[in-house]
């Protein structure tokens, strides 16, 4: 009789909790598209954020409630992308792919005005006195770039300068955001050239602190034939609606600033 | 029986729960505080984990899968229950000293992790042998704790004194010092580890 | 219903001090460790914790003092406090995925992973330990219990914003490569406990 009453007790315990679980279920259930399942699986799941959702499930979420298009997924690969169009009854629109680029070639070639020993993050680093760096617009070379790529695309060089493996960059702008100098910009592929440089200084400053920064002499404005080029504000800046990647503005540069994208 | 004797030895070392995998760390550091509560939690433990193996990998085909986690657990929880009834009975002693912690080897994550990893996929007699490398593990892993512990932190192992005159660093038995031992153990079995490796390649 | 508020001064400074509950109890060490890596999950799963120790601590008061004593099972404690913790954690995510989807993603796999909590079943059975006296309840013990459970989860949010503060800042400084991680953690932790062993007065 004894051992009769644990059992019973949770016995009722247990029926009380599973039946109590079990309305609960169905009365809380919700309805979940099935398509929203199947968009999700197709989509590469970096959640990088590039495409403005909140990750790749916000993404999907978007896209079966017609607020974006396919296309704004920078990841995913054109096949994977119009599966998704077809499954949606959506058209694909073509985008023009993208690649992040450095403004900046002076790394280890600048030299340090002090030495710094703080946390090594670029923006900490920016923080104090704009960086060691003897250029204050330039790269301070703590790989928080590096770190902050969901797709590893991005690497320090010998000189202390990230390169970007434009093959792994998928143009997230994560980059762009991070950057305490502003030194990354989203150009497009077809556009191969770049002025490596963001420095404002005059020429005789530019100079003084690294040998391969833009003096703004303006032989570049005067070697391009489309007239894509200007110097403004002490940095040459290419207007790439014009630039025809013709390279007689890297010929003319006599600090070797702009440059060719490999 | 050949196959069987990895599973056991898997436990002790190459997958210890408490040095490698990091489960089940709340026992571990609030009872090592002496090596005869250690090795009683060890025991406890390895109870609780090889009679639970056992039932699991028995109905695990009976059970099923949305509600497999609330059945692991009150599996669990009927074993603890009958180890705390047992110590309560033969050994009052070590339950005050164990207190609380008892009870909570329900939610201790070696014992619902080896359930759900292991013993509902695998056969009986695998999950015996599991069960029995991961306490024995887990044990070893106390006593190991519980015995650093214990010798710094009152200059004596299971209440005999080793060295004559040695002043205990106080702060070891305090809840800090459980933490501290454990941090730089695990920082030196990375160690070990990380030189294995560099010697494998 | 004679409530002492020297009691519940006590238990507010103990719970979130003296005796706090992953730096002095190791209740919730796992989640403490894994999770305290930044702040935002940090803070939810805190808040996760709070809320469902509170309401557990009450469920259990009740099916302690109406079901169990009543009928000499108290030994099966363990079993039904766990039973329903689980079943009450599993009511909560049901609503609140309903209810709140948002709130729900922002949980993410923490809200499930809070029924293996140490904590939680930790402060049940600390709850009868020190408010049940031969097997009866002692005055308020019913107020006691949940303003307990209150207080354990305000420790733990505390021991957990500290952490996630601390490690976050660690994360980029020039650590070890042995010591990367967990056990690192675990020494900022006990640097943490042996702070808080001055709210105690240095009195061991």
């Amino acid at each position: 009789m004894e051992i009769l009453i644990p059992i019973l007790t949770l016995g009722a315990l247990g029926l009380v909790f599973g039946v109590g679980l079990a309305i609960a279920s169905k009365k809380f259930a919700v309805w979940v598209d099935p398509r929203l399942e199947r968009v999700h699986g197709l989509l590469p799941g970096s959640n990088c954020g590039a495409c403005g959702g909140a990750g790749c499930f916000g993404f999907a979420e978007m896209l079966l409630s017609g607020k974006k298009g396919v296309e704004a997924c920078r990841v995913a690969e054109e096949a994977i992308k119009e599966k998704i169009a077809k499954l949606l009854g959506q058209k694909l629109q073509k985008q023009v792919r993208k690649v992040a680029t450095l403004h900046c070639y002076g790394g280890t070639r600048v030299e340090s005005r002090f030495i710094y020993q703080g946390i090594e993050d670029c923006v900490a680093a920016n923080l104090v006195l704009g960086g060691q760096k003897a250029c204050v617009f330039g790269c301070p070379g703590l790989e928080t770039c590096v770190r902050v790529c969901p797709f590893g695309a991005i690497t320090m060089s010998e000189e202390k300068l990230p390169i970007v493996n434009k093959d792994r960059c998928k143009a997230c702008n994560k980059c762009v955001l991070i950057c305490p100098k502003k030194l990354f910009s989203l150009n497009p592929m077809t556009h191969p050239v770049f002025v490596a440089c963001s420095s404002h200084d005059s020429g005789k400053d530019t100079k003084a602190v690294c040998p391969v920064g833009c003096i703004a002499c303006k032989l570049c404005e005067k070697a391009c034939p489309v007239d894509a080029i200007h110097v403004i504000d002490n940095l040459a800046v290419i207007d790439y609606h014009k630039c025809v990647s013709c390279g007689k503005c890297v010929e003319a540069c006599p600090m070797k600033t702009i440059r060719i994208r490999r | 029986m050949k196959k069987l004797i990895p599973e056991f030895l898997k436990g002790l070392i190459k997958e210890n729960p408490t040095f490698v995998l990091a489960l089940g760390l709340c026992p571990t550091l609030a009872v090592s505080v002496t090596v005869v509560n250690g090795i009683g939690m060890g025991i406890a433990a390895t109870f609780v984990l090889l009679g639970s193996n056992i039932m699991v990998s028995l109905i695990k085909n009976f059970i099923p899968e949305r509600i497999r986690i609330p059945c692991f657990i009150v599996i669990i929880a009927t074993f603890v229950t009958i180890t705390e009834l047992f110590m309560k009975a033969y050994s009052p002693a070590l339950d005050r000293a164990l207190g609380i912690y008892v009870p909570l080897i329900v939610v201790n994550c070696i014992v619902l992790g080896r359930a759900e990893a292991f013993a509902q996929k695998g056969k009986v007699l695998n999950s015996i042998f599991d069960a029995l490398g991961m306490g024995v593990g887990f044990t070893l892993a106390l006593i190991l704790i519980s015995g650093i512990r214990e010798f710094l932190g009152s200059g004596k192992i299971l209440g005999a004194t080793l060295i004559k005159g040695f002043e205990p660093v106080f702060m070891i038995g305090m809840p800090s010092g459980a933490l501290l031992v454990i941090g730089l153990l695990l920082g030196f079995f990375n160690l070990l580890k990380s030189r294995k490796e560099k010697a494998c390649k | 219903m004679q409530i002492d508020i020297g009691q519940l001064l006590a238990i507010f400074i103990s719970a979130v001090f003296v005796y706090n509950v992953i730096l002095s109890r190791f209740l919730g060490l796992c989640s403490f460790i894994a999770i305290s890596k930044e702040t935002k999950p940090a803070l939810a799963m805190s808040l996760a914790v709070l809320f469902v120790i509170t309401m557990s601590s009450a469920l259990t008061w009740f099916i302690y003092r109406f079901l169990l004593i009543p009928f000499n099972l108290a030994y099966l404690r363990t079993i039904s406090f766990i039973l329903v913790i689980a079943t009450f954690v599993q009511l909560v995510e049901m609503i609140i995925r309903k209810f709140a989807p948002a709130m729900y993603r922002f949980f993410g796999i923490y809200l499930p992973l809070i029924t293996v909590n140490c904590a939680v079943l930790g402060v049940a059975v600390l709850n009868i330990d020190m408010f049940f006296i031969n097997g009866k309840a002692v005055q308020a013990s019913f107020f006691y219990s949940v303003f307990q459970g209150v207080c354990v989860g305000l420790g733990y949010t505390v021991a957990m914003l500290l952490m996630s503060g601390i490690r976050e800042r660690l994360d980029l400084c020039n650590v070890p490569k042995v010591f990367k991680d967990f056990p690192l953690a675990f020494i900022i932790a006990s640097i943490l406990s042996l702070s808080f062993l001055g709210f105690n007065g240095f009195r061991f």
